[in-house]
C-alpha cells in the first residue's frame, strides 16, 4: 500500500499558488499517459474549468478534489472526450489528440467510472461489462452479429473473481443488484477494459466501508501496472491514504498539487475551502 | 422522454451522500437496504412473468369467446384469414417494438402506407412496371424514415411530435394526389403479394412469420439487439460505452417507415387498388400491439414474443367483430380499453420495482 512509486517520486510536483501546475519537470522526465493543457470549459456563462494543466503518470494515483461544482466532473469529461473543452488540448503520451466521444478515448485504454452511473439497468452484468465490445461468436453466426453468451459470462465471471467483488450470476440484471454492486460492476468493468488511464467520479460514493476499502485495494492493485489512475472522491481520508498526488480545483481552477507524504488531511482541507490561498501560501 | 437524456447535472444532493462523515449506523442502514433490495429481486421477476403470462391468457379467453360465439371461427379458412389479416399490422408491429425499447415512437406508419399505396396507383397508371414501382415504393418510405430519424435524432426533437408531423403531412399528401376514381394496381402477377399463398399459408403470414424470426433472434442475441435495449434503457451509459446510439436510432426509423412501405405494397396488393384510406386503421393497432405486447414507451423494456402475442389478440378481436358483425367502431373502443389496461400493467410491473 505505501510503497512509493520511483517515476513519481522524481517527478514530484511543486505546489503552486495560483491557477497553474509547475509540472513541465514531470513531462520532461517521462511522457504522462494523459496530459491536459490549458483546459478551459464553460456552459453558457458557467466557467467550469479555467485554463487547467493536469497529467496522470503511470502507476501513479491522483486524486482530484474540491468543493461541489469545483469542476472535478467536467476535468474528468473532457479527458474521456464526453464533453469538448472550450480550449485547451489533449496529449496522450505527449502526442496531441482530439476525443470526440468516449469511443476514441476508449480505444487508447481509457475508461471511465461515471459518478452518474452508466449501467443499463435492463441488461445484464455480463451485458453491461461487454456493452460496446461484444464478443461474436466464431463461424457464420458471429458473422451475422450473433452474440457468444458462454465466453462473455466467463470472462465477465474471471474479472469479477479476480476483483472479489461478489456477484452470484453475471447473467442477472443489473436493475436487480443493489447500488453498492452496481458501484461494483461499473469499476470492474472499467478495470477490465482500461489499459492505460482509469478516471473514476466518485466510485466509492454508495459503498459501505468494506466495499469502499476494496475498491481502493483494486485501485492500489491496478496502478501497480502501467496504469494511471485518477480517483474524484469527497471521502478525504480515503484519497490521502490512497494518492500518491493531490490535485485540488477551487472553482475551475487547479490550486494546489499536493504530495500524499507532504501533506495532511487538514491542509487538503484548508486548500478545497481556499483558505489555503489567503493564507499567503 | 428526452429530458433523461441531457446528460445529467451532478446534484449537491447526489454528492453529499457520499462523505466521509457517515456514522457507523448509516452505513448500516444501507447494508440492511441493499438486503431489502436482493428480497424485492424475487417479487419483480413475479411481476414481470404475471405480465407475460397474463397475456397469454387474454389471448386464451378472446379465442375461446370467439370459438363459443361462432361455428366459423375454429376453421382452418378463416384462421388464415385472421391471420393473413393481421400480419399486415404485425409486420409494422415487430419494428415498432424495436424502436419502442429504443425509446422512440413512430405515429406515422399508417400516413406511410397510404402514401406508398396512392404512390403505386400514380406510377401504375402511367404505365410503370408495377414491381418497379413497388421497390421506389419502398424507396420511398425508408426516406421518410430518414426524416423521422434525422430530425428527431439530430435536432431532438420529441419523436412523437415529428411523426405526429409527418403523418399528417404524408396523410395529406395521399389523399390529395389521389384520383377520385379508384385506380387499379395490378398485372404481372402483383397480387400474389396480398391473395397469393405458398402451400396454404397466405403470403402475408409468411413475410410477418419471417420478419418476426429473424427481428426476434436479433434483438436477444445479436449485438445490434443489445445495443437496442442498451440505447432505449440508458442512453447516456450506451453512448459512454461506445454504442453509436444515434445511428441506431434513425436506422430503427428507417425500419419501421419502411415495414410500414411494405405492408402498404401488401395491402394494395390484395385490394388491386391504390387506397388512401387504409392508413387511418393502423395507427392505434399497431402501436396497441406494442405496448399490449409488454413494451414500454419509457424504453429499454419489452420482448418480441409479447409482440407476437399481442397481434395474435388482435387478430383474433379483428376476426370475431367481423365474423359477429359488430360495428367496426366498436373495435376501436375494445382496442382503446386494451391500450388502458396494457400501460396499467406496466406501470404496475414498474412500481413493483420501486
Ligand atoms: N452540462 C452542464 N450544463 C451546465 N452547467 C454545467 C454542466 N455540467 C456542469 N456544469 C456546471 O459546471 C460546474 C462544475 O460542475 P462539475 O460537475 O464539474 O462539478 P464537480 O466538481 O464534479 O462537483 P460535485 O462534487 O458536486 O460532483 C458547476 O457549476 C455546474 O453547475
Ligand atoms: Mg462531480
Amino acid at each position: 500500500m505505501n510503497e512509493p512509486n520511483g517515476a513519481v517520486n522524481e517527478a514530484r510536483p511543486v505546489q503552486v499558488s495560483e491557477g497553474r501546475t509547475a509540472r513541465k519537470e514531470a513531462t520532461t522526465l517521462r511522457n504522462a499517459l494523459l496530459e491536459a493543457r490549458g483546459v478551459t470549459r464553460s456552459f453558457g456563462t458557467v466557467q467550469a474549468l479555467n485554463g487547467v494543466d493536469f497529467a496522470i503518470h503511470p502507476g501513479e494515483v491522483v486524486g482530484l478534489v474540491g468543493d461541489n461544482g469545483a469542476g472535478k466532473s467536467t476535468l474528468l469529461k473532457i479527458l474521456c472526450g464526453a464533453l469538448q473543452p472550450s480550449s485547451g488540448q489533449l496529449l496522450v503520451e505527449g502526442s496531441p489528440v482530439v476525443f470526440h466521444s468516449p469511443r476514441d478515448s476508449r480505444e487508447r485504454g481509457i475508461e471511465v467510472v461515471y459518478q452518474d452511473l452508466a449501467l443499463a439497468t435492463e441488461l445484464s452484468v455480463l451485458e453491461n461489462v461487454f456493452l460496446g465490445r461484444e464478443q461474436r461468436r466464431t463461424g457464420i453466426l458471429g458473422r451475422f452479429g450473433i452474440l457468444d453468451r458462454n465466453a462473455m459470462a466467463r470472462d465477465a465471471r474471471e474479472t469479477l473473481d479476480s476483483l472479489g467483488i461478489e456477484i452470484h450470476d453475471v447473467a442477472a440484471r443489473c436493475g436487480l443488484l443493489s447500488g453498492g454492486q452496481r458501484q461494483a460492476v461499473a469499476v470492474a468493468k472499467a478495470i477490465r477494459w482500461g489499459s492505460r488511464v482509469l478516471l473514476l467520479d466518485e466510485p466509492t460514493a454508495a459503498l459501505a466501508v468494506m466495499e469502499a476499502e476494496k475498491i481502493g485495494g483494486l485501485v492500489r492493485e491496478v496502478v501497480k501496472g502501467e496504469v494511471g489512475v485518477v480517483l474524484v472522491s469527497h471521502n478525504l481520508p480515503q484519497v490521502h491514504e490512497l494518492c500518491d498526488r493531490i490535485v485540488v480545483l477551487l472553482r475551475g481552477s487547479i490550486v494546489a498539487n499536493l504530495h500524499r507524504e507532504d501533506t495532511t488531511v487538514e491542509e487538503i482541507v484548508m486548500w478545497i475551502t481556499g483558505a489555503a490561498r489567503s493564507r499567503g501560501n | 422522454m428526452k429530458e433523461d437524456r441531457v446528460l445529467a447535472q451532478p446534484s449537491v444532493v447526489a454528492t453529499t451522500n457520499a462523505g466521509p462523515g457517515k456514522t457507523f449506523r448509516e452505513l448500516e442502514d444501507e447494508r440492511l437496504a441493499a438486503e431489502g433490495v436482493r428480497r424485492v429481486a424475487r417479487n419483480r421477476n413475479f411481476v414481470r412473468r404475471l405480465q407475460s403470462q397474463g397475456l397469454v391468457l387474454v389471448f386464451i379467453v378472446v379465442f375461446v369467446i370467439m370459438w363459443v360465439s361462432s361455428p366459423y371461427f375454429l376453421t382452418t379458412g378463416n384462421l388464415l384469414t385472421a391471420a393473413s389479416v393481421v400480419s399486415i399490422l404485425g409486420i409494422m408491429a415487430v419494428l415498432e417494438t424495436l424502436l419502442v425499447i429504443a425509446g422512440e415512437i413512430d405515429i406515422s406508419v399508417g400516413s406511410v402506407m397510404a402514401a406508398v399505396s396512392v404512390l403505386l396507383g400514380l406510377m401504375a397508371a402511367a404505365g410503370m412496371n408495377i414491381w418497379l414501382a413497388a421497390i421506389l415504393g419502398l424507396l420511398f418510405s425508408a426516406a421518410v424514415g430518414v426524416i423521422n430519424g434525422v430530425v428527431t435524432v439530430y435536432f431532438k426533437i420529441n419523436s412523437l411530435v415529428t411523426t405526429l408531423g409527418t403523418y399528417s403531412i404524408f396523410l395529406g399528401l395521399a389523399y390529395a394526389l389521389s384520383s377520385t376514381s379508384t385506380v387499379s394496381v395490378g398485372g404481372q402477377g402483383f397480387d400474389v403479394l396480398g391473395s397469393g399463398s405458398v402451400g396454404s399459408i397466405p403470403v402475408p403470414v409468411l413475410f410477418f412469420v419471417g420478419i418476426w424470426l429473424v427481428v426476434a433472434v436479433a434483438a436477444r442475441h445479436s449485438r445490434l439487439g443489445r445495443h437496442v435495449y442498451a440505447t432505449g434503457d440508458n442512453y447516456d451509459a450506451a453512448v459512454r460505452s461506445g454504442v453509436r446510439a444515434d445511428l441506431l436510432r434513425v436506422g430503427l426509423f428507417v425500419a419501421v417507415a419502411t415495414s410500414a412501405g411494405l405492408a402498404g405494397i401488401i395491402v394494395t396488393s390484395e385490394l388491386g387498388a391504390a387506397a388512401p384510406q387504409i392508413g387511418t386503421s393502423y395507427l392505434l393497432s399497431v402501436i396497441t400491439a406494442v405496448i399490449l405486447g409488454g413494451a414500454s414507451l419509457r424504453g429499454g423494456r419489452g420482448r418480441m414474443v409479447g409482440t407476437l402475442v399481442a397481434v395474435a389478440i388482435l387478430g383474433v378481436l379483428q376476426n370475431g367483430f367481423a365474423l359477429l358483425q359488430f360495428s367496426t367502431y366498436l373495435e376501436d373502443t375494445v382496442l382503446g380499453c386494451l391500450l388502458i389496461f396494457a400501460v396499467l400493467t406496466d406501470r404496475l410491473v414498474r412500481r413493483a420495482e420501486r
